[in-house]
């Protein structure tokens, strides 16, 4: 049960579902299309740093 | 009693890795099954892992569990942020992890299976993975700063330029290269085209319906987007079969490459929510799943490598690339042996989300030895075909021959067994109209993993629907780098340009981006029109210069490496660092020279150039190879640069001369409780 726990909290961090509720909380905004695109809007600043490797 | 039964089953692993070492390095004439490989592999990484990199984070780097990490003291529930080692693990295998150690083991198999496979097991273990160990630590010292600003305090001014002119080039190099294997993968490929060409579709649409209609919901949007996928490798070969629809998918590769460099060119234009993101989100999801179904493949499968230990080809004869097998198989491998780049991902995000230095270890070392397994199943897949088999796909038809009876006459000749209608028979399994002259490593990669999986699941009667689903894997996972590879170049030259001219250096401002978009895009778009248009295939020339670009950075990595290793006092281990990068060094201008100067024209660029101009041959094609010449040289003058300043920091230290002061964060107790330390 650990163990699928760590793989969901592995996933959501990956996938950034848990980049986004922290940021929600960071803000004191709940989940929707609006926090969403604010979301997307700070993601879109650090995107630099989002490199794939070759 | 405890320490007893770990010394033997830890004597049991060393034996059991000699044993399949052993095995897979002498025998000669017969063949041998997957699993020796498998086995060496996993007992060499596991020794690696328990001793070797337990020593650097002991000795070498004295990992400190009581100094808190720039995730814990600069917490901002964004960039920084305290995150289990697991998760983090995850995060940085899915970055590095992508088409290298897939394509390089792929046309290294050309030497036979051993050279490649040494080369990866001892190349990570004491050369890749302690870069990534290393780089990842001395980030986290410096408040998880890049590699070039590293390179710019610890070296010096030059190392600082040095690493990023090496940045920008292995950047266009790599996207260029990547670009010629989706086209040699896509030309001629109604199927393949078309699954490709709705992964546009698909990611736009889950773009929009994460935005607008399910916020945040990225796993779920993935896994529709990874049936929708999956829909339209069922859906392509349906549009192959019927030649009204298969006729305007069947495209020449330079039509492929115009299309890609369209699409390179508005992936870095459009707003990242709306392409980029979402392809990145579906690339990830089909490559955790599909990597862990191969490894699962391989294991329960366990195919008979059909290739030679060595072939011939180890003499530079070879028909995939030329060269001899040094200093040749180690700059084909990087990724999965030692890559450069993983150094920018290293002191990129991953720096900031580290709870623990004692973590480090883990993520560092740990997730390199994972993305070294990959290349050994990249090794399996090519190697479980007939080495027929696979040079007819890999041979370039400049080499073997245009027509498929030639080809065959040719690749019989040279002592591997092929016959066209054996090809063809094959070409029509996996729904492909020819597999001659399938350059680029993902043909065959793909062509082996079908074979694999069409052991059992379905047999050969599916075995086209696991062809396409190789193929799309592969091409979703280099679109993926080519789309965020080439912003980031458009945001580096942004930066580099906004130093001239302020406005040039925003973002947002739109003549800006679809200035620098350009010149990204036309950078690495000329590298690809190059590659196609070469009558030797295009990867002859580019994958080396990819190799020597990608080996370049790791050099530079591994002096910066060495360098503060120095100014730690840990002089006595700088061997640690200093090994691999003397390696490097030795292999980087060894390939350097002889692709600038090797009388042979099909390995030295220069030979090639007097070559075409005596046969009076295009201009362009002469000024390509004076191009490559050149794009080699610079790359060689940029290793001497920031070698001579990195001996003359480490002489001046050692001599007294200078003192030794690292740019470290100062040390500061965690404040993290006991138990999570």
């Amino acid at each position: 049960m650990k163990f699928l726990r760590l793989i969901r909290a592995v996933l959501r961090e990956i996938f950034e579902e848990a980049t986004y509720e922290r940021f929600c909380v960071r803000e004191g905004l709940g989940a929707g299309r609006e926090s969403y695109a604010k979301f997307l809007e700070e993601n879109v600043s650090s995107a630099r740093s989002k490199l794939r490797c070759c | 009693m405890r320490s007893n039964v770990r010394f033997l089953l830890w004597t049991v692993v060393a034996l059991v890795g000699a044993l399949a070492l052993a095995t897979i390095a002498l025998h000669r004439g017969e063949q041998i099954n997957t699993l020796w490989l498998v086995a060496a592999a996993v007992c060499t990484y596991a020794l690696g892992y328990r001793f070797y990199s337990g020593f650097i984070a002991a000795k070498v780097l004295a990992l400190d569990p009581q100094r808190a990490t720039p995730a814990e003291r600069l917490e901002n529930g964004r960039d920084f942020l305290p995150t289990n080692k697991w998760v983090v693990f995850g995060h940085h295998f899915a970055a590095i992890a992508g088409p290298g150690p897939l394509v390089g083991p792929v046309l290294a198999a050309q030497f036979g299976y051993l050279p490649g496979t040494l080369w990866i097991l001892v190349g990570a273990v004491f050369g890749g993975c302690v870069q990534d160990f290393v780089i990842l630590l001395f980030s986290v010292r410096r408040d998880g700063k890049s590699l070039t600003e590293i390179a710019k305090e610890e070296v010096g001014r030059v190392g600082g330029v040095v690493a990023y002119a090496s940045v920008i080039s292995i950047l266009v190099i790599l996207l260029a290269v990547c670009a010629l294997i989706v086209v040699n993968a896509l030309k001629q490929s109604p199927w393949g085209t078309f699954t490709i060409a709705m992964t546009i579709p698909i990611a736009l649409l889950m773009g929009v319906y994460l935005r607008r209609l399910r916020p945040g919901r990225v796993l779920e949007t993935s896994a529709i987007g990874f049936v929708l996928v999956l829909a339209a490798i069922w859906g392509g070969q349906c549009v192959s079969q019927g030649p009204a629809v298969a006729k305007h998918f069947t495209m020449t590769a330079p039509a492929v490459a115009i299309a890609i460099i369209v699409y390179g060119f508005a992936a870095s234009a459009l707003p990242v929510w709306l392409l980029l993101a979402p392809r990145d989100y579906l690339s990830t999801f089909v490559k955790l799943g599909t990597i862990g179904l191969l490894a699962l493949g391989i294991v329960v499968m366990h195919p008979t490598l059909h290739m030679p230990a060595l072939t011939k080809f180890v003499d530079g004869t070879g028909p995939v690339f030329a060269g001899k097998v040094f200093p040749f198989a180690f700059i084909t491998i990087a990724c999965g042996a030692i890559s450069g780049f993983h150094s920018l991902i290293s002191s990129g995000t991953t720096p900031k989300l580290i709870r623990r230095e004692t973590e480090i270890r883990l993520v560092g070392y740990g997730a390199m030895v994972a993305e070294s397994m990959v290349a050994i199943m990249a090794t399996v897949a090519a190697c479980v075909l007939e080495p027929g088999t696979y040079f007819a796909i890999n041979s370039p038809a400049g080499i073997a021959g245009q027509l498929p009876e030639k080809a065959a006459s040719t690749i019989s000749a040279w002592g591997f067994p092929v016959t066209a209608s054996g090809m063809q028979a094959l070409a029509q399994n996996v729904g492909e109209q020819t597999l001659f002259n399938r350059t680029g490593g993902a043909p065959a990669f793909a062509v082996g993993m079908a074979h694999i999986f069409s052991g059992s699941l379905g047999g050969q009667a599916v075995m086209a629907l696991w062809y396409h689903f190789a193929l799309m894997f592969e091409a979703l996972f280099i679109l993926t780098v080519l789309d965020a590879g080439t912003r980031v170049g458009r945001f580096m030259v942004q930066d580099a340009l906004g130093h001239a001219w302020k406005p040039l250096g925003r973002t947002s401002w739109y003549p800006s981006v679809l200035a620098t978009s350009g010149l990204i895009v036309g950078a690495w778009g000329y590298f690809l029109w190059q590659g196609v248009r070469d009558p030797l295939g295009g990867i002859n020339s580019l994958w080396p210069l990819f190799g020597i670009a990608n080996q370049l950075l790791a050099a530079v990595a591994l002096c910066v490496a060495t360098t503060i290793i120095i100014k730690m006092h840990r002089t006595k281990y700088m061997l640690v660092t200093l090994a691999p990068l003397a390696w490097l060094v030795i292999v980087t201008f060894t390939a350097s020279w002889h692709k600038i100067f090797d009388p042979d024209p099909r390995i030295g660029f220069l030979a090639q150039a007097r070559r075409l101009a005596a046969a009076g041959g295009s201009g362009r094609l002469i000024f390509n190879n004076w191009l490559d010449a050149i794009v080699t040289g610079a790359l060689i003058v940029m290793v001497g640069l920031i070698l001579v300043e990195s001996l003359r920091q480490w002489f001046g230290i050692l001599s007294g001369r200078k003192e030794a002061q690292t740019k470290e964060s100062p040390f500061v107790m965690t404040r993290l409780a006991e138990e999570q330390v």
